[in-house]
């Protein structure tokens, strides 16, 4: 104890003269290599769900190196940003093993994750237990806002918002397209985001008058989805409504257009619609499908376009949903940490809490602002509709919805052909 | 009514293939006394080897099973000679050596995330094949023409098996093994040569299963795990080491999936499998086809 004594002691002596000659000589960049702030994503990078975690994991690097390289936070002595990721595996247990890791053995700053609604739901307990400040991209159930925590906030729309657009643009499409839809069904994974969904397109059709033929959960692990697809065939729907994972919905979108199964527009939710990998995986069977999102490759916003080409030269793929959200994750968390000028954690806190970001990279995405309300909700988050079609260059992603944000000279093809 | 007979029709169909995705997983159970955990990663390597093999040639995708087949039987033969063959033989006394399930383990996490390195984690289909989105249609019953040929295929190298493991030398030698190893061991059979040849044919067998699902299925690294646990349950249900058995337990399940959602949700299907699965364990442990006594 003595002896440890005698080296602290000695050690102290010694940065005090280290600390004195640094006051001297010491540049402001050599000194800055002292202070990081560490931050903790979860996020699933094995298992079903591995392709988006491993988007989100680029589009942060992107941001981290970006921000790095201008300097770090410079109300931090230009302190650089630390990734760490642990994997979550897409289990919610798996998860929150992994956020007290982090919290506790890593002493991480802030969280960011998890993707998965059932994983993150779980872990923003964890990160309001120890106060820690839990960035959510694109996690979309409710309920993640909706539980008085302090510490959580959410870029992305919460599902709510999602349905409520997707049952906004039918209004709107059979207003413009002068074509009656009655009946919808709801094809969902059984998961907490595709329930939650589901639980909201229910109110939704009641209120709007829509007749519900199929109301039908699946397993997203499902490797077969003939037998549901032969639902939606005998249940004859004007809308399929869909909120799939990758997997399921590329089989989906193949065994659909296998059983000659069209119904008059078919609507998916993101997650696997939104894949980079769907459109290559399924061809032409995904024609004529819309889609919502919160970000599209034509979408009209400066920087955006320079953004996605500078990731898909670094990745090979194009942005999507996930990885444009996470992308502006962290620079919302470089915005509120040069604002908090302090790596505590309630500083932090308090500092997301009064976002308002107008300018920079973060603004790539169709929201006008990012600010968060009082429960950790993007109050600006927006959302738009795309469809799938070829216009001579292959098969793309166009926005078709809101009116105002259509591309140029396009015309939606709805109701679908029925040949 | 029809549409019962359309829904019976594919679960049999789709069945057949988790039976041949099931196949090599018994075989080796049978003779090894090992659960091979990393049967679906292998499932997943022959996959990604018939896809390539179709997407780089475009020949028609049952032509490959020309590459696959010994491609996949090296494969395996190698693996186990390589990598199982020292920790058997550093457990000799252990009929059922645990070390083995944790190798096998092992090699699963490493095939998987090799294949998330090398091929990255995007979804692959083959686009233009003969077979994609063929559908047979008599009135209102329709057959996918992709999951017609992978029962054939299933039928086929089910049998194939059956007749190799009866009427040959080598699978009389596989068959002894595997009743009692030290016994065979004492008629000069080598025992480490049979776990070779066993592992290399339930290898092959997966690599036809894959040749067998990439017409109509995508292709990713962690694919094999949605077949594994198939597998296991359909091995259990037809009885470990049952050749038979691992076909008709897959039709088991491929019915119980296929036609079960015509009167509840298929998450409620899901459910039923493993409560099967549960009063099998219960009812009769050595499964539906399996040997009831195991010395």
């Amino acid at each position: 104890m003595r002896e440890m004594k005698k080296i602290q002691n000695r050690s102290v002596a010694f940065f005090a003269v280290l600390a004195l000659v640094g006051l001297v000589y010491c540049s402001p960049a050599l000194c800055a290599g002292e202070k990081v702030v560490k931050v903790g994503n979860i996020e699933p990078l094995s298992g079903p769900s591995a392709a988006v975690g491993q988007q989100g994991k680029n589009a942060r690097d992107m941001a981290v190196e970006e921000i790095n390289a201008a300097g770090g936070i410079k109300s931090l002595g230009g302190a650089k940003i630390e990734m760490i990721y642990a994997d979550s595996e897409s289990k919610p247990e798996k998860g929150v093993a992994e956020a007290e890791r982090l919290i506790n053995t890593e002493k991480v700053h802030v969280l960011t994750g998890c993707w998965n609604s059932s994983v993150t739901y779980p872990v923003t307990a964890v990160a309001e237990r120890y106060g820690i400040p839990f960035i959510v991209p694109v996690s979309v159930a409710d309920k993640i806002t909706a539980q008085g925590f302090k510490t959580v906030f959410r870029i992305a729309a919460k599902d709510s918002w999602w349905t409520r657009d997707q049952f906004a643009f039918l209004k709107d499409m059979q207003k413009e397209f002068n074509t009656k839809l009655e009946t919808v069904a709801f094809v969902y994974e059984n998961g907490d985001w595709g329930k939650g969904f589901a639980e909201q397109w229910k109110k939704l059709a009641g209120e709007a008058g829509y007749k519900v033929v199929l109301d039908e959960p699946y397993p997203s692990s499902a490797t077969d989805l003939s037998p549901v697809v032969q639902k939606i065939k005998r249940a004859n729907p004007d809308v399929l409504l869909l909120t799939s994972n990758a997997a399921d919905a590329i089989l989906l979108t193949n065994t659909l257009a296998e059983y000659k199964v069209k119904p008059k527009a078919i609507i998916g939710s993101g997650g696997g619609h939104a894949d980079p990998s769907f459109l290559q995986a399924t061809g032409k069977n995904a024609q004529y499908l819309f889609d919502i999102v919160e970000w599209e490759t034509d979408v009209n916003k400066p920087n955006a376009r320079e953004i996605n080409e500078k990731f898909k030269k670094k990745y090979g793929y194009n942005l999507a949903g996930e990885s444009v959200d996470a992308y502006i994750a962290i620079y919302v968390l470089a915005d509120a940490l040069e604002r908090a000028g302090s790596l505590d954690p309630k500083a932090i806190r308090d500092a997301l809490a009064k976002t308002k970001l107008t300018t920079g990279p973060a603004m790539i995405a169709a929201y006008d602002a990012i600010e968060f309300d009082e429960t950790g909700q993007n109050k600006q988050a927006a959302l738009v509709i795309v469809q799938i079609n070829d216009m001579g260059k292959g098969l793309e992603r166009i926005t078709v919805w809101p009116k105002n944000a259509r591309r140029a000279g396009y015309t939606p093809v709805f109701p679908a052909p029925q040949k | 009514m029809i549409y019962v007979l359309e829904d019976l029709i594919n679960g049999i169909l789709m069945g057949s293939i988790y039976g041949l995705t099931a196949l090599g997983l018994t075989l080796i159970f049978g003779v090894l006394k090992v659960i091979n955990f990393a049967h679906g990663s292998m499932l997943m390597v022959g996959m990604y080897a018939a896809y390539w093999a179709v997407a780089l040639t475009g020949v028609h995708p049952y032509l490959a099973l020309v590459l696959v087949i010994p491609v996949m039987y090296l494969f395996g033969h190698a693996m186990q000679d390589i990598i199982i063959k020292p920790i058997f033989k550093a457990e000799k006394q252990v009929r059922e050596p645990i070390t083995v399930i944790i190798v096998t383990t092992g090699v699963w996490y490493i095939l998987d995330n090799l294949s998330l390195l090398v091929f990255g984690p995007q979804y692959r289909t083959l686009q233009d094949n003969p077979l994609r989105g063929k559908m047979l249609e008599f009135g209102d019953i329709m057959i996918s023409v992709p999951k017609l040929w992978g029962f054939a295929a299933a039928v086929a190298t089910a049998l194939a098996v059956y007749l190799f493991l009866q009427k040959t030398r080598m699978g009389r030698a596989i068959r002894a093994t595997s009743l009692d190893r030290e016994a065979a061991s004492l008629m000069g059979i080598n025992q480490y040569r049979i776990y070779n040849v066993a592992f290399g044919i339930g290898t092959a067998t997966a690599g036809i299963a894959g040749v067998a699902l990439v017409p109509f299925y995508n292709v990713f690294p962690s694919v094999g795990v949605l077949f594994d646990i198939k597998g296991f349950i359909i091995v259990v249900l037809g009885g470990l080491g049952s050749i038979g058995g691992a076909l008709l337990g897959g039709m088991i399940v491929g019915v119980i999936e296929s036609v079960g959602p015509q009167v509840m949700t298929a998450t409620w299907t899901e459910a039923i499998v493993y409560a099967l699965f549960l009063l099998v364990l219960f009812v009769k442990p050595s499964g539906l086809f399996g040997v009831k006594y195991d010395w």
